[in-house]
């Protein structure tokens, strides 16, 4: 447990830095860090529906985070979270609005579509790794762009709505995830979200498969020597990651967008793989980062509303702290001989 | 001050880390041009009072003086200042640079602010002329010996003005012509007036060279002698407390049905060169086989395809009569594999995983550990505790990570874990490589008793004492391939050297050479 609250100390003090950083550049361009926070709070937390709206911006995030926690513990770098993610909602809305089906049937079809879309997409890296030992960084970054332009294509050119915006059709409201409230969209996808915490979690620290994932991120050769299958953990985390990643997508489009739309998830794969990576690549560490930057987002609506600022002041803010959190996992690695081949601690 | 007849002068140093005291009260006095031993058992406090005269670390209370004179060392560079100089166990040498670029690294000649590589060079020199130190300065590191690699960090140590020159366990990955041309290094040190520091664990090499010997057990010192008045047996009662047996337990009977057979073994290292050449040997149960050899022979990758970390590139191996080259380390554990990796630190353990799960590892899988895949806490803990105590691993606490134990008790939790399988093939490699005598002992007692129960072990090490101490029957290996077989009872390790030095019995050189240039 130490290890867990020695994580937790570090982050909040690299978020603490990144924030002050945050407010002397608010100076910077003459307005106030005071009104700046408060107007960002208020737009978070203000009213119910408000923190209807965080929670709602917050679930791709969590979901995608926890996408981004299987791959870490296990010692891989899954940064085409973004990428499953639009491949996942895609196919998630293709069951919705192509197949006509009752509720018990159709629901769970389409999240299924969307675990079979993400983890599709992260097969061809996937595949890659394990057979040439091809770098999954890369190909993983890579393959977002792709998985953009592609379900744009789609979109544009075979499913577009007639007379619509570059969006397919509805899908039936036999597809959809219910909402939890009247006056918000936030719906049942959050509670997937922490399902996903709470049961990755256990899987980790309670099972055999767990274990075996854990001690691969941990050290590849002691668990190899130990006896696991390295080629084929690899594979099964990296899949597992990706569905996770195309199940955010499918929450998206099921529960908020009821459609795909080009464009319909900016960032939110990208927030997660940082959410994990603050939360040091803990499950349940990640809720909390998620749900932080699903506050950022939310609030900077209400400050783009209220005040002269942009909202891409939260983005400036968002990258302060990917800074400091990676600078400071630097510092926390020195003098470790090993700190070249793990680049976070678990 | 300066006629103080000591170099280094320690008195009455503490240093606490949390509730563990690493040193209490200790007082370490070296005269000014004597090889000093400093041993101990590990974990009785060697490493940091070394790291404290270095100034790698601040002790809590006590004194440092250098020729006399109080100091205060903040940092390794006050020490070097000062004429210290600290050749570490694991050196630290820059593969693809030349031996005269690691020696002047950081601190390179300048010619109008250029590097002066024809100064380094002749510095490098002039040097290793002086005290017999043969290196070639223009040798890419990559390619050199260890015993080289070795003399490259004294030559760091003497181009930076070192006067007193600590080495810490120098002698553990030489072989014996090695170690004896380095006892005659250190002389020409001490000869010269400089002065010498030596950490070891070895009995015999602290008799045959040093003056003096400072004994240090739990933190404390016990001792401070001339060597000359010491016999190993006492030198053992003052490093364990309690009387160790150096007399080993012969086999009663013969040596069993075979377990391992190996034929026509060849194997490639990860760079794709030949580094296992046509191995076969066969070893048997009740029987202890080792492999001799200089490290980098090849018992590496012969270690690694024997354990399924490696495929061969040809040739079969049989385990209990089933064919396993290639299989994975799943399968060779199945069929009756346990092994102690000589690499402890990056393959035996995990090192931020805590000890029970360490002690567990390879049967995660199995009842009642792991129940329809959940792991069973309780069960784990309990065997955990089980060999903690049956091994006397020396720990705070089974929940802790492993690298906060010494060396010697990581390597303990190893062999507690592949000593508990069931297996019937012990593959053992370095089992006690910087581990200290008690836990040596320990271990040595453990691979006996293994052998008896009618086990098969197949042991590297790069000890000869240790090979000649255990084995009923000796391999040596060069370059790759078994160059040739010897009776422990009837050699010597000079005939022993030979063969490791690639030298047939008849004189001649061994064909693998040639067939290696």
């Amino acid at each position: 447990m130490r290890g867990v609250f020695l994580t937790a100390f570090e982050q909040g003090f690299a978020l603490v830095l990144a924030i002050a950083i945050g407010c002397v550049i608010i100076l910077a361009i003459g307005e106030s860090p005071i009104v700046a926070f408060a107007t960002l709070l208020d737009g978070a937390f203000g009213d119910p529906q408000r923190i209807a709206g965080t929670l709602l911006q917050s679930t791709p995030i969590l979901i995608s985070g926890m996408a981004a926690c299987i791959a870490f513990r296990s010692g891989l770098f899954n940064i085409g979270v973004e990428g499953q993610l639009y491949m996942g909602g895609f196919a998630a809305a293709l069951v919705g609005f192509s197949l006509d089906l009752p509720w018990m049937l159709h629901l769970p079809l389409a999240l299924a579509a969307a675990v079979v879309g993400g983890a599709a997409w992260i097969a061809i890296p996937a595949y890659f790794r394990a057979r040439y030992n091809a770098n999954e960084v890369v190909s993983t970054i890579l393959l977002n762009y792709v998985a953009v332009l592609l379900t744009s294509y789609f979109t544009i050119f075979l499913f577009k709505r007639p007379g619509g915006w570059s969006e397919t059709p509805q899908i039936f409201e036999s597809a959809m995830l219910p909402t939890l409230f009247e006056f918000s969209r936030l719906n049942y996808g959050f509670f997937i979200g922490l399902l996903l915490a709470v049961g990755l979690h256990l899987y980790f620290t309670r099972t055999s498969s767990g274990f075996e994932s854990a001690t691969m991120g941990s050290n590849r050769r002691f668990a190899e020597y130990a006896g696991v299958d390295i080629r084929k953990k690899i594979v099964r985390m990296m899949l597992a990651s990706g569905a996770i990643g195309g199940l955010a997508g499918g929450v998206e489009t099921l529960g908020v967008h009821h459609r795909f739309m080009e464009g319909f998830a900016p960032g939110f794969g990208f927030d997660g793989v940082i959410a994990a990576l603050l939360a040091n690549a803990n499950p349940l560490l990640t809720v909390i980062a998620a749900l932080f930057f699903g506050t950022l987002r939310s609030g900077s609506l209400l400050l783009e509303v209220d005040t002269a600022m942009s909202r891409e002041i939260i983005t400036v803010i968002q990258a302060l702290i990917i800074l400091c959190v990676s600078a400071q996992i630097r510092i926390g690695r020195r003098g470790d001989a090993t700190a070249g081949e793990r680049r976070w601690k678990f | 001050m300066a006629d103080s007849p000591y170099a280094i002068e320690m008195r009455g140093i503490t240093k606490r880390f949390g509730r563990v005291v690493a040193n209490r009260d200790i007082s370490f006095a070296v005269r000014r041009g004597e090889i000093h031993a400093l041993i101990g058992e590990n974990g009785a406090g060697k490493t940091t009072l070394m790291n404290i005269l270095f100034g790698l670390l601040q002790p809590d209370e006590g004194t440092v003086a250098v020729d006399g004179e109080p100091v205060h060392l903040r940092s390794p560079k006050d020490a070097i200042a000062l004429g210290l100089g600290m050749v570490h166990q694991h050196f630290k040498l820059v593969p693809s640079l030349t031996a005269a670029e690691n020696i002047f690294l950081g601190m390179e000649p300048l010619r109008a602010g250029l590097i002066d590589r024809d100064t380094a060079i002749a510095e490098v020199r002039a040097q290793s002329e002086r005290f017999g130190l043969r290196v070639d300065p223009q040798a890419v590191v990559r390619h050199l010996s260890v015993g080289i690699e070795q003399r490259i960090e004294i030559l760091k140590v003497l181009v930076r003005g070192a006067r007193v020159i600590i080495l810490d366990e120098p002698t553990a990955v030489l072989t014996p012509q090695e170690r004896r041309e380095l006892f005659g290094i250190l002389r020409g040190f001490v000869a010269d007036g400089m002065t010498v520091i030596f950490i070891s664990h070895h009995l015999e090499e602290v008799m045959e060279v040093s003056d003096t010997t400072t004994v240090l057990r739990q933190g404390q010192t016990v001792d401070t002698r001339p060597t000359a008045d010491l016999t190993k047996p006492e030198l053992v009662q003052m490093m364990v407390g309690k009387q160790i047996s150096f007399d080993r337990p012969a086999r009663t009977g013969a040596a069993g049905a075979p377990v391992l057979e190996v034929s026509e073994l060849w194997a490639r290292d990860d760079r794709g060169l030949v580094a296992v050449r046509d191995a076969s040997f066969t070893v048997c149960g009740q029987e202890i086989v080792g492999i001799a050899g200089v490290a980098g022979n090849g018992q590496t990758e012969l270690a690694e395809a024997l354990a399924g970390l490696r495929t061969p590139s040809h040739g079969t191996i049989r385990l209990n009569g089933v064919a396993v080259e290639g299989a994975s380390p799943r399968t060779m554990r199945d069929t009756g594999l346990a092994h102690v990796p000589a690499d402890r630190m990056s393959r035996g353990v995990d090192r931020d995983a805590p000890v029970r799960m360490n002690l567990l590892a390879g049967r995660h899988r199995e009842a009642p550990w792991s129940r329809r895949g959940w792991l069973n806490g309780t069960a784990i803990a309990d065997t955990a505790r089980d060999l903690v105590r049956r091994f006397d691993i020396r720990t705070s606490g089974i929940d802790g990570p492993v690298r906060t134990l010494s060396g010697g008790n990581i390597q303990k939790t190893v062999v507690a874990r592949e000593f508990s399988h069931t297996a019937n093939l012990l593959l053992v490699d370095q089992p006690t490589r910087g581990v200290d005598i008690g836990a040596m002992s320990a271990i040595h007692e453990e691979i006996l008793r293994r052998r008896a129960a009618g086990e098969a072990i197949l042991l590297f090490s790069v000890q000869l004492d240790e090979i000649l101490a255990l084995s009923d029957r000796i391999l040596v290996m060069f370059e790759g391939a078994i160059i040739g077989e010897v009776d422990p009872m009837a050699t010597t390790e000079e005939e022993i050297g030979l063969l490791m030095a690639g030298v047939r019995p008849d004189g001649t050189a061994s064909p693998a050479r040639a067939g290696a240039a």
